[in-house]
């Protein structure tokens, strides 16, 4: 790490500095939880690192600042500057500016108000946000983590240690010191304005201590603004700082955790108010900027149901995010009766006892826009958290909603990355849902030549192939090759050596364009939008009314198929055999016909299976609407699945297009038929443990073999399962996962509170954005490959990824591994190409780039580390090996490689600290709290259903990196209170950590992954309050299928608007389950209290130590 | 030759002997067999049906008839066959000579036994059509206006059944009411009976009978589940004619230089498959309806591509015919399948090309159904011969089902087997011959369909050895036939039709008289044409393989008299000269005017001379002063129409003029005793054949001069 130049030399020697409390024993760690800043909390490197954080402009987005002149690479100059030397690398952050405001009155609540003042000096740190600024605080803790030393935008903070050391007082503590911390960037900038902040900052607390050092590093707040702060924050900083931190730990250091500070933290980031103009909800709001088209999707409610109007939603947006009320002040509950004292206790001294569960590393909400340009100053800008609410400024490379990478500096060599231990992917979501304020994607015609491409490895061209020689030839970023200009593509050079036309041609100065395919990019015509859906009409599926929900459905999302005469559908139901209708007669009335083999299927007409849309939608409507009654004495209770999806896709074979399935039932007879064997698995006992994830594997190859052939012919299918029963996930999502499809599941399936959320489930899918008949590849510059991908799609050419369909939910990831070396000041370049059709049948070329720069210093490998985008891959890695492996070597694996990149840390990046002390690298200092809620997630517990852990492995693996983190780490919030906070119910205002602890008996309280929506009623319960809520008076009232409906009083239209809120921003209708306390449904809810110590699982603390001590052991 | 008329006025059987040959070697010596045509359900004015069962020999199982000896005082009956002696049973006890049961009656010798009510139910009869839809638009609609007329006709209580075919078939469930609604199956793939049993969902939400033989509602299907196929014609018409009426052609593409992708093979066996599965042992036809070569499954006669032409016979003579052995050897298991079920296939087969009636001959005879070959639906043949099937008149075809024809003879006869719509159901015993001709071995045949005409020819062998004591040791010359005939009546009673009969023997040269005197000439022509068609498959010319299987399945389901009109055509003459007259059937027979009336059983033939016709043309038929003439006019026609009226298929009616194009069908059937190059002018208004055949009058030459040598 040291290496680093920038930064590192400067830092590592603080650290030791801080490390003395070490000895203290106890050490907490400052974690705090908000340090957001910089990652690096540890020693030296780290704040090296962190340093440097400033530079990064991107950070904040407004800015109020300029930032960044110093922004720019080496510059030292960190905006802050003007003190330690060090610190001012600034890397790439530029502390944004957005500066949050730093918010001081909170941080008085907190312990060290103080700090401010000293702030001010520091002045450095503008980052407000990143309260943790310095990154000093950190360590402080015995063996608790410490924080995260604010390592990254800071990074090289350590410099400016030494300064800090003296001077740091200690008083800052916690908390306190992160809104110093800020405060004190501000100064120097200005930034305060940001105000809101400090949320972030509050996070870890820890970091108090640290804020004398901080002063120094205040540059800390690199991290950029965003949301993401939060997490690193506090720590870190005050590790750089060193001194200070080990006051802290000494002594003192518990009690500072308890302090006050995580409140602030939810209280959001009121952040840059001109964000909140923008609609800000993403997805939704606000008509796509972007070329491509996506309509947004909208939430219908069903009847009865509580109505998120959407359109009403998109407006509304924009206050949720704006919104941050009062947050700065509000030191908010968080104080909280210290609760998990003793929770460490064992494992280490009594000390330990001290760790103020309330102070440890937590991911904070933030609900401020920040604006990210994802280039400046010729280099790349670390994206803000996937998780936050940004807006996209395309300077050269992608959005990073489109594309982004576990790590933003790229490591030279293979050895580096191994030694750091951290996973290297690439997450490629490639239509993803723009921020209605992001730039637009172009759409860039090359007319009849088509786009220009590098002739050795095909790649497109892109803002970072090099025009010379007068721009006759060009050198090809990603295999080096010297081309020649085509003749109708010559442009000369500016005096900058760039192409004089580099502005106007969108194509060589945006990070993502779209090129109008030619005839080339086509085998056939682009096909037409084919939609066919498949309904089990078999005996369970007509009684439990799912049949009569999947016809509702599709006949109301008829709607919102693509208008125009090339959309065509078709119907056709099965139970033991295949019913298709002929929906083209001159009687209007269709024609059923049935195809009873379904050992050999076939389709049994040649046309009129599939319709044009605007030609027989009365007949289709009408047939929809008859199905149920069809059927209603039907006595078939077996289900030919395969055979039904290889007769629809017979009949899509012509076209290819989209397979919609609607199954109740375990596929019981024909192709692909599957048995119980969940149940045989129970009764075998002895092959049970033992064998036990064999039954998340497929069955056999049949349906494997199908769903290839499908992708042939570019047939998707998304699967719908309203079972009651096991019906074999593991099996059958083979099909989806290898077609470009998703299985949504609906178990046990209620005809009561169902409908809703698989009528807007195919609603989504059906208008969502998406492409069909794709082709996708990714390339990168030598040195690199490819190599795996991983997600829902159909690969039968190494080097390409068929779709039939992708959508705008869809991610892939992508796995590199070295071949070569890279030069320590070049960049790496990666290149996502897609192939596709648009639903109006044009065929587009989607082409994505990312350049980052390479670097030979771990350092800045963890500086720079995106947590969530790492902690996705860990996720999908984990659902990949769980059919394969038993479910305790997969925990094992997990958190050892948590244990692993810690122990890198610790052991290249704070090699000064105590060994007392748990270091976190700022930017991870989430790492072990989500590794732990992944190790208890439904996939990997013992104690779940084989179909929910199917279920749960294939929805992974196309999961985008925002919905990964919550899928993981659920939200949760109070709902009782709902009318207390004046927000307006904004949901991002206060989270609460996922602890029974802080679960009151009089309290309701809503969580939810993106999937599923608890709401949790105590037993002592306002009856007022649930009369307004649920119309019923007692908790006995409370029916077990929720439909929430809105009644008419404030209470229950917040809850409304919560609902709407979280919806929009999940994309997903969200399956309401009502959970009481003392009933199964209260269990379920309370499996869901992550930290919580359970039969399996350690608590957080304890797992932090368990951690703690493993890296001691590995040290040692 | 009028005796033997009465004889088969009485009983329905002609006999080629009517006096038998006593011993084996004589009747070898006696060249043409001794054989019977029997026309089980002709119908014979004033036969009682009775209401009651039938007295049968403890031994031998036959009926009391009135040549059992009967003893009124010791109330025992003497069976003629075995000479066993029965008792009466109770409810024959006031029997007396003054007071006969009817069986007994003399003049009895053919009677018919009904069931009572508690003897069995009423079965309805069973129409499942097959129907094709690789057809031209305008062949399509004749088919589908044929076949509505005909559904209007349907007897009340049948039940009715479609499926339609093309590439795929497909089974309509007439009985489901919200939507039309069919079961679609691959046409390229056979499919058992047990394959259809679990498809078409019969044990939908039941368990289904893990043991035994899965058929019908008896053996655990339910009645709901088979009236979703097979229902009454009364409750499915509007169904029914609704699914007709938007009944497409197969809409599967038809490139250019291909044929059809036709599974007439697989249909079938579907709907064998449906019946057998819905009402076995039950009356019921499958009614097929083919416009064209099947060209897919294991039926196919021809590949899909037109460059491979249709066999011939002399491909099949070559054995170039792939496909044929194959396709025959399908058509021999489906004919057992509906034989087991009791089922009969009827062939509609309209086209101007083959469409393997040669192939489906096997099933067509087998299973006694009726055969129709025109060349499109929209022919008289077809739609005349369709309504005459369902039409209620006095011509109608009294359809039976499910027919049993069981033979009893006294001992020295025996049977080698019958020629003719049946099949045999492998019931051996001493009356077999070891000689099989045509459906042998055996002394029961099954007759799934069976109608008023169906004439079967049995083929008898004379067992005894020489010598005269052989005959000594009877009391008699006299020695008896008894032929029993089960079946399902058009009314859905099952009948039991008994006919007794009496021949003598005569033996040594003393009796040749006898025995000349006993020869019925035009049974033994009918009898030798069944004979000469069984053993010659394969020497023919001029006709294609489904032109010979068809016009052999004809022959061997007619009556003598009707067999001898197709072996030599009929020719009367009328004139102004003489009273209507049978002529030679000669070319000289033509004359300008003379109006000649040709009936060669397919085709009848109204010819006019040159004058009639310029006659006919200057319309003196109108002018009151020529009633005669119009008189003359219309009778050949009203002859026509008669004979058109009586026989089925309905044949087809030629009026031409002489010199007229369609003279053809005349001209065709004449003994070319005058030709181009002959000596003999023609007479004046006479006319010339031109052909390089030679005349009847040297044919017999020839005859003659080989039979000398």
């Amino acid at each position: 790490m040291e290496s680093a130049s920038p930064f590192a030399s400067g830092p590592p020697r603080q650290r030791p500095s801080m490390v003395p409390n070490p000895t203290g024993v106890v050490q907490t760690p400052l974690v705090g939880r908000s340090m957001a800043p910089s990652s690096s909390v540890p020693l030296t490197s780290p704040f090296g690192s962190a340093l440097p954080g400033f530079s990064r402009p991107a950070a904040t987005p407004f800015a109020s600042r300029p930032p960044p002149p110093g922004a720019i690479p080496q510059g030292p100059i960190a905006g802050n500057g003007p003190r330690i030397p060090g610190f001012t690398a600034p890397r790439t952050l530029p502390p944004p500016s957005v500066q949050p405001a730093p918010p001081s009155a909170a941080s008085s609540s907190i312990r060290q108000p103080t700090p401010y003042a000293s702030a001010t000096q520091d002045s450095g740190l503008q980052s407000y946000p990143g309260s943790p600024p310095s990154g000093a605080s950190v360590a402080t803790l015995p063996m608790p983590f410490v924080g995260p030393p604010a390592s990254q935008q800071f990074g090289r903070p350590p410099t400016s240690q030494p300064l800090f050391s003296g001077p740091p007082r200690s008083q800052p503590p916690f908390a306190g010191a992160q809104y110093l911390q800020r405060p004190m960037a501000g100064s120097t900038n200005s930034q305060l304005p940001l105000a809101g902040l400090p949320t972030s900052q509050s996070p870890f607390l820890g970091p108090p201590t640290s804020q004398p050092p901080f002063t120094g590093p205040p540059t800390s707040q690199p991290p950029r603004p965003n949301t993401p702060q939060p997490p690193f924050a506090g720590l870190p900083t005050a590790q750089q700082f060193g001194g200070p931190s080990t006051q802290t730990l000494t002594g003192p250091p518990i009690s500072q955790f308890v302090g006050p500070p995580t409140s602030q933290p939810y209280a959001g980031r009121s952040s840059s108010p001109s964000q909140m103009a923008t609609p800000s909800s993403q997805p939704f709001s606000m008509p796509p900027t972007v070329g491509t088209s996506f309509g947004s999707p909208v939430w219908p409610s069903q009847p009865g149901q509580m109505v998120p109007s959407l359109p009403g939603n998109v407006q509304a947006p924009p206050r949720m995010f704006g919104m941050p009320p009062g947050m700065p002040g509000q030191p908010i509950p968080p104080v909280l009766p210290a609760m998990g004292h003793s929770a460490l206790a064992g494992p280490q001294v009594s000390t330990q006892s001290k760790i103020d569960p309330n102070q440890i590393p937590r991911p904070l909400p933030n609900s401020s826009i920040t604006i990210f340009e994802t280039r400046q100053g010729n280099q790349a800008n670390v994206p803000p958290s996937a998780t936050s609410i940004f807006v996209v400024k395309d300077n050269g490379n992608c959005s990073p909603r489109l594309m982004r990478c576990t790590l933003n500096q790229i490591p030279c060599t293979g050895d580096l990355l191994s030694t750091s231990s951290m996973p290297f992917a690439l997450m490629v979501q490639p239509l993803a849902l723009p921020h209605p304020s992001d730039d637009p994607i172009p759409v860039v015609d090359f007319g009849e030549s088509g786009p220009v491409r590098c002739s050795r490895c095909k790649s497109y061209i892109n803002a970072f192939m090099r025009f010379i020689d007068h721009g006759r030839t060009f050198v090809c970023n990603l295999c080096g090759f010297t081309n020649e200009t085509p003749r109708d593509y010559l442009c000369n050079l500016g005096p900058d050596g760039r192409r004089r036309d580099a502005d106007e041609r969108l194509e060589l100065c945006k990070g993502t364009v779209e090129f109008v395919a030619t005839r080339e990019y086509m085998v056939r015509d682009p096909m037409p939008a084919v939609f066919f859906f498949l309904i089990d009409v078999s005996l369970n599926a007509i009684q439990t009314g799912a049949t009569a929900a999947a016809c509702s459905a599709i006949s109301q999302s008829l709607a919102d198929l693509p208008d125009g005469p090339r959309t065509m559908v078709g119907i056709a139901t099965f139970d033991c055999s295949i019913h298709f209708y002929n929906l083209r007669r001159a009687s209007q009335q269709p024609l059923m016909l049935i195809v009873p083999d379904i050992h050999d299927v076939y389709t049994p007409l040649h046309t009129d299976v599939v319709v044009p849309l605007t030609e027989c939608r009365q007949s289709v409507e009408q047939l929809l609407e008859s199905i149920p009654s069809l059927f209603e004495n039907n006595k078939v209770s077996d289900s030919a699945f395969g055979a039904a999806i290889k007769a629809g896709f017979l009949a899509l074979k012509p076209t290819g297009g989209k397979l919609l399935v609607f199954q109740s039932v375990l596929p019981s007879v024909g192709i692909g038929s599957l048995s119980s064997r969940e149940a045989e698995g129970r009764t075998n006992v002895s092959a049970g443990d033992k064998e036990a994830h064999k039954l998340l594997q497929p069955a056999d190859k049949t349906l494997k073999t199908m769903a290839i052939e499908f992708a042939e012919y570019q047939v998707c299918v998304d699967i719908f399962i309203t079972a009651q029963t096991f019906v074999d996930i593991a099996s059958i999502s083979v099909v989806p996962g290898t077609t470009g499809g998703q299985v949504y599941y609906y178990y046990p399936f209620s005809a009561l509170s169902d409908p809703g959320k698989l009528y807007n489930d195919l609603r989504w899918n059906l208008s969502r954005p998406q492409g069909f008949e794709a082709v996708m590849r990714v390339r990168c510059s030598q040195g690199l490959q490819v190599q795996e991908y991983a997600g829902s799609f159909c690969k039968r050419i190494p080097t390409d990824i068929d779709l039939p369909a992708i959508d705008c939910e869809k991610t892939i990831m992508v796995t590199f591994k070295h071949d070569d070396k890279f030069q320590e000041n070049s960049e790496c370049a990666f290149q996502c190409a897609l192939l596709y059709t648009t639903v109006y049948g044009e065929r587009r070329i989607r082409v994505i780039n990312l350049s980052l720069p390479c670097t030979s210093m771990l350092t800045n490998l963890f500086r720079t580390a995106d947590l969530d985008t790492q902690f996705a891959c860990i996720l999908k890695q984990a659902a990949s090996s769980i059919p394969m492996n038993s479910l305790s070597q997969v925990r094992e694996q997990i958190t050892n490689l948590c244990i692993n990149i810690l122990h890198a840390y610790r052991k290249f990046c704070a090699t000064v600290s105590s060994s007392g002390q748990l270091i976190l690298p700022e930017a991870l200092k989430l790492l072990p709290l989500y590794t732990l809620a992944l190790v208890k997630s439904i996939g990997l517990r013992n104690d779940g259903r084989f179909d929910d852990r199917s279920y749960w492995a294939s929805h992974v693996m196309s999961l985008s990196i925002s919905l990964a983190v919550p899928l993981v780490y659920p939200r949760m919030i109070s709902i009782h209170d709902l009318t207390a906070k004046e927000n307006d119910g904004s949901l991002s205002s206060s989270n609460i950590p996922l602890s029974s602890e802080h679960i009151n008996d009089d309290g309701i309280y809503l969580l939810e992954n993106g999937e599923d929506c608890l709401i949790y009623v105590g037993n002592m319960v306002n009856p007022d309050t649930l009369q307004k809520l649920f119309g019923v008076t007692s908790v006995d009232g409370l029916p077990t299928q929720l439909v929430l409906q809105q009644f008419d009083n404030d209470f229950s239209e917040k809850l409304s608007v919560v609902m709407n809120e979280i919806r929009q921003q999940r994309c997903s209708y969200l399956r309401l389950r009502l959970c009481k306390k003392g009933d199964p449904s209260g269990m379920h809810f309370m499996s869901y209290m992550v930290e919580d110590k359970t039969a399996g699982g350690l608590s957080y603390v304890e797992f932090l130590v368990h951690v703690h001590r493993q890296i001691q052991t590995k040290m040692a | 030759m009028s005796e033997f008329v009465d004889l088969e006025t009485q009983d329905g059987v002609r006999m080629t002997w009517n006096t038998f040959p006593g011993t084996k070697q004589e009747a070898l010596s006696c060249v043409i067999p001794v054989a019977a045509m029997y026309t089980p359900l002709k119908p014979i004015p004033d036969t009682p049906v009775l209401p009651y069962s039938p007295l049968r020999c403890r031994i031998c199982r036959s009926i009391l008839n009135p040549f059992s000896v009967v003893d009124y005082v010791a109330k025992i009956w003497v069976c003629p066959f075995c000479f066993q002696r029965n008792h009466f049973p109770q409810h024959y006890m006031s029997i007396s000579e003054e007071n006969l049961p009817a069986e007994l009656f003399p003049q009895y010798t053919t009677i018919e036994y009904a069931s009572s009510p508690d003897t069995g139910p009423k079965m309805p009869s069973v129409f499942l059509f097959v129907v094709d839809t690789c057809l031209i638009e305008e062949e399509i609609m004749f088919l589908k206006s044929a076949l509505s007329q005909a559904i209007e006709l349907l007897p009340e209580n049948s039940l009715v059944g479609l499926i339609t075919f093309g590439t795929y078939v497909q089974v309509h469930e007439l009985g489901f009411g919200h939507m039309p609604k069919s079961y679609v199956f691959k046409g390229s793939k056979e499919i058992t009976k047990e394959q259809l049993l679990e498809q078409m969902c019969f044990f939908a939400g039941r368990p289904r009978p893990n043991v035994g033989v899965i058929a019908g509602p008896r053996d655990g299907l339910s009645p709901e589940s088979i009236a979703r196929f097979l229902l009454p014609a009364s409750e499915c018409e509007f169904v029914l004619n609704s699914v007709l009426e938007e009944l497409p052609r197969d809409p599967w593409p038809v490139p250019a230089d291909q044929r059809a992708s036709r599974c007439t093979s697989t249909a079938l066996s579907i709907a064998a498959s449906l019946l057998g599965l819905c009402v076995p042992g039950s009356g019921a036809r499958i009614m097929a309806f083919v416009g064209g070569p099947s060209t897919q499954g294991s039926g196919s006669i021809v590949s899909k591509n037109l460059s491979e032409p249709i066999r011939s016979h002399k491909d099949l003579d070559k054995g170039a015919a792939a496909l044929y052995n194959k396709a025959v050897k399908f058509y021999e298991a489906l004919s057992k399948q509906l034989v087991h079920q009791g089922h009969v296939l009827d062939l509609f087969a309209c086209a101007l090309d083959q469409v393997g009636v040669a192939e489906l001959k096997v099933v067509v005879e087998r299973t006694g159904g009726i055969v129709v070959l025109a060349e499109s639906f929209g022919h008289s043949v077809f739609k005349d011969s369709l309504r005459r099937i369902f039409q209620s008149t006095d011509y109608d075809l009294g359809l039976a089902f499910n027919g049993v024809f069981e033979v009893n003879c006294s001992k020295d006869v025996k049977v080698q087997g019958i020629i003719g719509p049946c099949a045999s159901l492998e019931k051996k015993g001493p009356l077999c011959a070891e000689t099989v001709v045509g459906q042998g071995n055996t002394t029961a045949w099954k007759m799934c369909g069976l109608d008023k005409k169906t004439s079967l020819c049995l083929i008898f062998e004379i067992a005894r050895k020489d010598g005269p004591e052989s005959i000594s040791q009877h009391t008699s010359n006299q020695f008896y036939f008894q032929f029993l005939t089960y079946y399902q009546h058009s009314d859905g009673q099952m009948r039991l039709r008994v006919t007794t009969l009496s021949r003598r023997w005569v033996t040594g040269s003393a009796d040749v008289q006898d025995l000349l005197a006993g020869f019925d000439q035009e049974a033994a022509a009918a009898v030798m044409a069944r004979l000469v068609s069984l053993k010659m498959e394969i020497e023919v010319f001029n006709n294609s393989p489904d032109e010979t299987a068809y016009y052999r399945m004809i022959l061997n389901r007619e009556n003598v008299a009707n067999a001898v009109v197709m072996i030599q055509p009929s020719l009367i003459s009328y004139s102004f000269h003489s009273s209507p007259e049978p002529v030679l059937l000669d070319v000289t027979a033509i004359a300008a005017d003379r109006i000649l009336l040709l009936d060669s059983y397919f085709s009848v033939v109204v010819f006019h001379g040159a004058s009639i016709a310029q006659w006919r043309n200057s319309g003196y038929q109108n002018q009151p002063e020529h009633e005669t003439f119009a008189y003359l006019l219309k009778a050949p026609r009203e002859e026509a129409d008669a004979i058109m009226k009586e026989r089925f298929p309905v044949p087809r009616l030629v009026v031409c003029d002489q010199h007229g194009s369609q003279a053809r069908f005349l001209l065709v059937k004449l003994n070319p005793s005058v030709t181009y190059n002959s000596n003999n002018p023609p007479p004046p208004g006479g006319d010339i054949l031109f052909t390089d055949d030679v005349s009847l009058e040297v044919f017999l030459d020839h005859l003659q001069r080989l039979a000398v040598q």
